[in-house]
């Protein structure tokens, strides 16, 4: 469902068109006929026809070479003429055999560029006086940008008295800056609507078309190892075990606001890393013997209210935790469980006996009895001390649970309405014991190696077999080196990996040699790093598709954050997957299988600053409702419509126009929103009046963007400024304003405290473009609640953008947005390109992602069709050699 | 805090909360632990580097004195009464390379003196920093070159200085400027790089050589791709073989030291810490771990990364700091952020009253070290890096007298200290940074 204020956008290659007459208002006449001449019609005519249709010879008066020079704006009937000649290839004379005649691609593209001529109307209107183009430039913006005091060191006069392919870089953050309507400044002299697209379209399609002349996809670099998720889910495809690999590898840095940019390096603590890891999943896959018993000690996390049913834990059970865990080996392991305590060391919420259970793959293994200390006789410090236990595990992943058994009579009577949260021992302590952490340590009777999962990954059909010969080794390390490095293996990738094996199997036997060789295969460079070799003998500058091989992995990681599967790996393998048809259907599996969730986990998690919901904490005294419980549901609600959006295969506008939102019982009575009962998530229906909906009124996305006890309309702005309108703000000015001058108190509205600040000119730059976008949400809190006061004063949720448009709010906000689909639509193209890519968008990349939106909105903005068009757009397919 | 090393050890050491350390243990492991030989030890100079985030309120932390010998301390300073001899105060430092003011730069400065090149892309560069120019001179001895040592485990998205890679931000240590060395915040895996895989002495000798096997694959493999690379792309590959070489020489110096160095029976810790307080004291005790055993000298920490947004509850302290220290000169905001500077403080202090009390040859631990105290902003208000709060601690085996307030009467540069620091551990360097000379005072001892 699309909102009707969508305007149509002017047509397309209008604009092109306007490129003749604006060049000679530019006084760029010989950029023009450049223009011509170096197309491929331009090409055609001054080889084969110009001979005779010049203006001395012109034969059956036809003049090609100044049909060529006047550029493509001129006698638009001539062009039409040629076309068709061309077409019939009636040209040059079939009968004359000696003449030179060009071949069918030549033919074919000077066709195609005929076509996509741009056309006669607009082109008359470009010469028209009155020209709605460049002209807006010289008069709304050289009385700030020229001359030697230029604003910003930005020289409108000159740029646009030098052609405009000297400058594309300056050009394209003109143009961004115009798209979101930013400059003139807000209070200015602004020119109609009209001019103002008019010459958005003029300059983006002069853009495209030098950069379709002359192109430049990019490089990105040669090396760029997993970031710590991706080598989890490889880690996970290869062995089928999964790890914490928060505890085994350091965290990756973040630039352009993905983790998956800054991975070029290898330091030495990395690298040390790499090999403990690759040691430690090497033994845990094949069940190696360990030599003495080991432990994880899982605390949960203190703010969690444990008075319903966490996640992956049966129905009718109450708080606790569910543990994944890797056995080493099977055998005896201990599990420990100790309850929460208050400061006082008592254990909390113990008023009445309580049950606990420990369930191994949720079948129960024992049942404890926790009742309160009775007074003089026994103590707190006892009560938990009975609750371990020593049972059997099988080796592999197994999930561990503890949890308490549901008492019917949950609900209190208290005096005042409960709190939903209850965790915290002041004011909202807990009315039931919770589970503190559970430790497991073992084995202690070692029963071997078990049969796990990832054995049967790594042993295949040889698992059980009796001889094993170095052959069956052989073909076990090899199909395991294939995947790992996601290419084909060599002899010369096999020997040194077979040489580990024979050293391992000579003190361990087989399985040590194959422990010894996986290892190998771990900390090796193809496996570590995602490596893209240029072509040998191309010169430095020369654009060339990258190898099917790459491509596989430039799929796989983009779209699962993990290798290649066998399927995209053989059609890569075998040539076929360039094929259009073939990518195509494979994007479409891709993105229909389960491991395209990595999407939302890596790139909406990232592009939305999903993952720093972690880290708010809210001030407890104002936002006493706050607990873990709360922060998981909001992270969820915001996946769930991400998620939604993908697998229905939704306009992206969705994300901000949904009429729909996802919910559970912990997050709707956050929403004060009834009939939603347990902790499953559902899709609910919205009715208009809902204060709900899109991202920009989840909780998730309002609390980040807040600080612990206040919104931030500057954090707000400068994230929607950022994310959905993708025009953010500048970095700092060298002059950071001193604030020393001026005292703002704590009391006064937030509205006035910032308008304080804007009094500041160097401010007022950036903040003038950020406050007013983040003031539309202030009729959310700093969790996302709804308010209509804040200290006591109506909340003023208007806001503005430079151009004058007004919003009373986020509805307001979200149907400007909506209104130019392109910005919030090109935004997340560049987005999903910087993560797809692994590197910062440049200039050079618009023209691509001005394509991949161009495409898109035929299909109302698909998100399949984003995706589809990231992954066929030249950055993507190809690199240039450096 | 559960250990679980063997499956019943002898169960003393790191006792998880509120850490405190058994010092008889310890004083029993150092014997053991010292690949050297207590004589050669007794001189050790070790460096420490402590950075507080986001500056602090100047007025309660210059002590009101003129100058001269440290009589009263002040408000944010008076938990380092115990330790007064052993430190000076100096007053009116500044980092004029961190300008244009920002967060960023107040941490890519503080060790590095240097400008960062405003990017957010992979072409950073800094410089290298001051702890690494003394590791790469008195850390080659030891198993471990450097520590660098954080308390933020998680990463934040989008939420770096505008315009800085998040890089900047992160890292207080640069091998190089254009090596960023990330800090490790979880006590575990410090403590396993400085102890190692545990195991019996034959255990960890096998385990080193297979790493060391390990790393030999990963050399060859290098090589190997090195051979059809562009140039740009060729020195990237030097750049893994220099990491390779380091990781090589630290399990040389590994292996030279189980044989030399039974691993002292530790538990190992396995969590972290709920509140600041004990996860903070906890990664001070590894750091005196690391020096009392002779594995580590230089080791930097990054006590809350600029821009924190931590609550610090436990000194009943709610508001975030970050925006607590754009106080907008609000009285209250300043007295709320002066507890949080404070807090900072009296963990330093303890630390230093712990190496004090570690006897190492002729003194203690403190002694034989010196440790830097500051932070890379002066005034977090308007982001300003002058006036900087900074402390100098420890006797430097001698060289170092304290109890005193060193006042300059103009803002001097930070880089004369590291200078000057880097000279007492026997680093010759005629200048660092922007330094324009060396801090007179401290070197008359």
């Amino acid at each position: 469902m699309l909102p009707e204020f969508i305007v149509p956008r002017l047509p397309r290659r209008v604009t092109v068109a306007t490129l003749a007459g604006i060049i000679s208002l530019c006084g760029l006449q010989v950029f023009a006929e450049n223009l011509v001449m170096e197309s491929p019609a331009g090409q055609l005519i001054q080889t084969y026809c110009v001979d005779c249709h010049n203006p001395d010879k012109n034969k059956g008066k036809v003049d090609l070479q100044s049909l060529v020079q006047h550029g493509h704006g001129s006698s638009p009937e001539l062009w039409d003429d040629l076309s068709w000649i061309l077409e019939e290839r009636e040209m040059p004379p079939v009968d004359e055999v000696d003449l030179p005649r060009p071949s069918n691609a030549e033919y074919v593209a000077a066709i195609e560029w005929i076509k996509d001529r741009p056309d006669s109307a607009a082109s008359e209107l470009a010469t028209a006086d009155a020209l709605p183009g460049l002209p807006v430039l010289d008069t709304y913006c050289t009385s700030c940008h020229s001359g030697p005091d230029a604003q910003s060191g930005l020289d409108m006069a000159e740029l646009i008295s030098t052609p405009l392919h000297q400058n594309p870089g300056t050009w394209e953050a003109i143009v961004r800056k115009m798209n979101a309507r930013q400059m003139p400044p807000h209070g200015k002299r602004w020119p109609d609507p009209q001019s103002y697209q008019l010459t958005i379209d003029y300059l983006e399609d002069s853009l495209d078309y030098f950069a379709s002349v002359n192109p430049n996809p990019g490089r990105t670099s040669t090396f760029r190892r997993l970031t710590r998720t991706e080598y989890r889910n490889a880690v996970q495809d290869l062995l089928g075990l999964e790890v914490d690999v928060a505890e085994l590898l350091p965290r990756d840095e973040v630039s352009h606001g993905f983790d998956n940019i800054t991975v070029t390096e290898l330091t030495p603590t990395l690298l040390d890393r790499y090999i403990s890891s690759a040691r430690m999943i090497a033994g845990l896959a094949v069940g190696a013997p360990v030599s003495y018993p080991e432990g994880k000690t899982v605390r949960i996390k203190t703010d969690i209210s444990q008075t319903g049913r966490m996640e992956g834990l049966p129905l009718g059970t109450r708080g606790g935790v569910m543990i994944p865990y890797n056995f080493p080996r099977a055998g005896t392991y201990d599990i420990e469980i100790t309850l929460t305590r208050d400061r006082n060391e008592s254990v909390e919420g113990l008023h009445e006996p309580h049950e606990l259970e420990v369930l191994l793959n949720r079948e129960l293994v024992e049942t404890f009895t926790v009742v309160p200390p009775v007074k003089g006789k026994t103590y707190h410090k006892d009560v938990d001390k009975h609750l371990r236990l020593r049972t059997h595990v099988e080796s592999g992943s197994q999930e561990i649970g503890v949890t308490f058994v549901r008492k019917p009579d949950l609900l209190l009577e208290r005096v005042r309405e409960p709190f939903e949260s209850s965790f915290n021992y002041h004011r909202h302590p807990r009315t039931s014991p919770a589970v503190f952490q559970v430790s497991i340590t073992g084995p202690f009777e070692d029963a071997g190696a078990g049969d796990s999962e990832s054995r049967r990954r790594v042993f295949g059909k040889y698992l059980t077999a009796d001889d094993k010969s170095d052959e069956q080794a052989r073909q076990i390390i090899q199909r395991l080196a294939r995947k790992a490095y996601r290419r084909p293996v060599s002899d010369g990738d096999l020997a040194p990996l077979m040489a580990f094996f024979e050293a391992g199997e000579e003190t361990g036997g087989f399985d040590a040699g194959i422990e010894a060789a996986l290892s190998a295969i771990l900390v090796n460079p193809n496996f570590i790093f995602r490596i893209e070799h240029d072509p040998a003998g191309l010169a430095a500058g020369t654009a060339y598709e990258v190898s099917q091989i790459e491509l596989a992995s430039r799929l796989s990681f983009f779209l699962w954050g993990s290798l290649p599967d066998d399927e995209l790996l053989s059609l890569a393998e075998s040539g076929q997957l360039r094929n259009p048809d073939v990518l195509e259907a494979q994007v479409m599996r891709m993105l229909a299988d389960a491991r395209s969730s990595s999407l939302t986990e890596l790139f909406a998690g990232q592009w939305l600053y999903l993952r720093n919901i972690d880290s708010v904490i809210p001030d407890l005294r104002l936002f006493p409702d706050f607990d873990e419980n709360l922060r998981k549901a909001m992270r969820r609600e915001t996946e769930l419509l991400f998620e939604h959006v993908m697998r229905e295969d939704k306009s992206v506008l969705e994300l901000i126009t949904a009429d729909y939102t996802f919910l559970n019982e912990r997050i709707a009575r956050h929403y004060n929103l009834s009939g939603i009962h347990g902790d499953r998530f559902r899709k609910v229906e919205l009715d208009e009046a809902s204060s709900r909906g899109g991202v920009l009124r989840h909780a998730s996305i309002l609390s980040v963007t807040s600080y612990a006890n206040r919104t931030s309309p500057v954090i707000r702005g400068a994230w929607i400024l950022e994310n959905i309108i993708g025009a953010p703000p500048p970095p700092p000015p060298p002059d950071v304003p001193n604030l020393e001058d001026v005292v703002i108190s704590e009391d006064m509205p937030l509205r006035e405290r910032l308008a304080a600040h804007r009094e500041n000119p160097s401010c007022a730059g950036c903040h003038e473009l950020m406050d007013p976008i983040g003031f539309a949400l202030e009729a959310f809190d700093a969790v996302g609640q709804v308010r209509y006061l804040e200290n006591g004063i109506p909340v003023d949720a208007s806001g503005r953008v430079a151009d004058g448009s007004t919003f009373a709010g986020v509805a307001d906000l979200e149907e400007y947005i909506v209104k130019h689909p392109e910005n919030f639509v090109r935004t997340m193209t560049e987005k999903l390109l910087t993560f797809g890519l692994g590197r910062g968008m440049e200039y050079y990349d618009m023209p691509a992602v001005r394509e991949i939106v161009r495409k898109s909105s035929e299909t109302d903005y698909q998100f399949s069709s984003l995706v589809l068009g990231v992954i066929q757009s030249q950055p993507f397919q190809q690199r240039i050699v450096q | 805090m559960i250990i679980t090393r063997k499956a019943l050890p002898r169960r003393t050491f790191i006792k998880g909360v509120g850490a405190s350390l058994a010092l008889p243990f310890l004083d029993s492991m150092v014997a053991a632990a010292t690949p050297l030989g207590k004589s050669q030890l007794m001189n050790v100079k070790r460096l420490g580097y402590v950075f507080m985030p986001m500056g602090c309120d100047i007025t309660r932390w210059t002590p009101s004195d003129a100058g001269g010998k440290l009589t009263e301390l002040s408000p944010i300073l008076n938990s380092l009464d115990p330790v007064k001899d052993n430190i000076n105060i100096l007053t009116n430092m500044e980092l004029r390379n961190a300008y244009p003011g920002s967060h960023a730069t107040s941490n890519s400065a503080f060790l590095s003196a240097a400008r960062a090149k405003q990017t957010e892309s992979n072409d950073y560069y800094l410089g290298t920093t001051a702890d690494q120019i003394a590791a790469k001179a008195i850390g080659q001895d030891t198993r471990l070159p450097s520590l660098e040592l954080a308390m933020d485990l998680q990463e934040n998205v989008g939420q770096c200085d505008n315009g800085y890679a998040c890089v900047y931000q992160n890292n207080l240590s640069w091998s190089s400027p254009t090596t960023p060395l990330p800090a490790e915040a979880h006590p575990r895996i410090v403590f396993e790089r400085l102890f190692g895989e545990g195991g019996t002495e034959a255990e960890r000798q096998a385990a080193l050589r297979e790493r060391a096997s390990l790393l030999d694959s990963v050399m060859s493999e290098i090589k190997r791709l090195k051979k059809d690379l562009g140039a740009a792309d060729s020195a990237k590959v030097d750049d893994y073989l220099d990491s390779i070489r380091e990781v090589e020489r630290r399990i040389q110096l590994a292996e030279a030291s189980v044989r030399d160095n039974p691993a002292p029976d530790i538990d190992r810790p396995l969590g972290v810490p709920a509140s600041y307080g004990d996860h903070a004291r906890l990664m001070f005790d590894l750091q005196v771990l690391a020096m009392q055993g002779d594995i580590c000298r230089v080791s930097t920490f990054q006590l809350a990364r600029e821009t924190s947004n931590r609550v610090y509850t436990e000194i009943g302290v709610t508001d975030p700091h970050h925006p607590l220290s754009h106080h907008g000169n609000d009285p209250d905001k300043i007295a709320r952020m002066a507890k949080i500077n404070a807090f900072h403080v009296s963990l330093f202090a303890e630390y230093l009253q712990k190496l004090d009390s570690i006897k190492e040859g002729n003194g203690t631990l403190l002694d034989h070290s010196l440790i830097l105290y500051g932070s890379g902003m002066g005034n977090p208000n308007k982001h300003d890096h002058s006036n900087l709060p900074t402390i100098v601690a420890g006797g430097a085996a001698g060289n170092m007298k304290g109890g005193r307030h060193i006042r300059y009467d103009q803002q001097t540069p930070l880089a004369n200290l590291h200078l000057t620091m880097l000279n007492k551990v026997g680093v010759r360097l005629d200048s660092f940074g922007d330094s324009q000379g060396v801090v007179d005072e401290l070197l008359d001892v």
